[in-house]
């Protein structure tokens, strides 16, 4: 039976690893409760006809769409009531989200769980990555309010250039068990372990 | 790759990242040294330009910036400290 990875979060991060996802000997799903929004379409992999939609459904349709990619989508906000339940089942979570608190709720979550889980991150400049395993992961608090954060469209490709080596990550863990964290420059990729 | 046969037990070697550019500090850095002096050797490093891969950058401001450590492994069998800026998001 295929492997189950739990997407959790699926922006400027996220939605380019499901790109890259398709290939995968895994039953995937999704979960994100945000709404594609105008903006979104300049940094994110969602198209004009999910606009208005939930983020996770509207790229399922496109993935099914585009690729005959089958994929679960869960419409709702995790939280501490619900982890376990969307994260539980399955072999694999991956944490593409944007805040510390729903970072940290992943990582309570897998580690009672006993889950492998890798966590994708991105600074707000949209410059920097990191992709890490869960026992080398720290959470950063978000910046000061009003920092900038990666919404336009510059870093477009340094999103896409992440995901694709988490997507790598995640092959390789689902091919070989191997966890491999590395931090990510528009020029650099640094292994960290 | 450090030279082993001078990074000593209570060493590390110091990574930087900097403006989307990252590279190693010359010189290991004691292990336990204090998040703060790592930022101070970082930032004087980097508006030398004595961080090879990153260029010289006199407004460098690493205040906000997260510091990693990773002891030794048998993969990577020396001390590792990372200085980076902070990573909060992965999608909005």
């Amino acid at each position: 039976m295929a492997a189950g990875v739990v997407i959790v979060g699926v922006g400027a991060l996220g939605s380019h690893l499901v790109l890259w996802a398709r290939n995968w000997p895994a039953r995937i799903k999704i979960v994100d409760y945000d709404r594609v929004e105008q903006k979104n379409l300049l940094a994110q992999f969602h198209t004009r006809m999910g606009l208005g939609k939930n983020k996770a459904q509207a790229l399922q349709q496109a993935m099914q769409g585009m690729f005959g990619t089958r994929l679960e989508a869960v419409p709702h906000r995790l939280s501490e009531d619900n982890a376990e339940v969307l994260l539980g089942g399955g072999d694999l979570v991956v944490d593409c989200t944007d805040n510390a608190a729903t970072r940290r709720v992943i990582q309570v979550s897998v580690r009672r769980l006993g889950l492998p889980c890798v966590h994708g991150a991105l600074s707000a400049d949209g410059g920097f990555a990191r992709v890490v395993w869960d026992e080398l992961f720290v959470v950063d608090e978000e910046g000061s309010e009003g920092a900038a954060t990666c919404e336009n469209g510059e870093a477009l490709a340094f999103f896409a250039l992440a995901a694709a080596h988490l997507a790598g990550a995640v092959q390789r863990f689902l091919a070989t068990g191997e966890r491999r964290s590395c931090q990510i420059t528009p020029t650099t990729v640094t292994r960290i372990a | 790759m450090p030279d082993l046969q001078v990074l000593h037990i209570h060493q590390a070697r110091l990574n930087i990242t900097w403006a989307g550019n990252n590279g190693d500090y010359p010189d290991p850095v004691p292990f336990d040294i204090s998040d703060g002096e790592i930022r101070n050797i970082a930032a004087e490093a980097i508006r030398t330009g004595y961080v090879p891969g990153i260029q010289a950058d006199v407004r460098v401001n690493l205040a906000d910036f997260v510091v990693d450590r990773f002891g030794a492994t048998a993969e990577v069998p020396w001390n590792r400290i990372f200085l980076r800026p902070k990573t909060p998001f992965g999608s909005r």
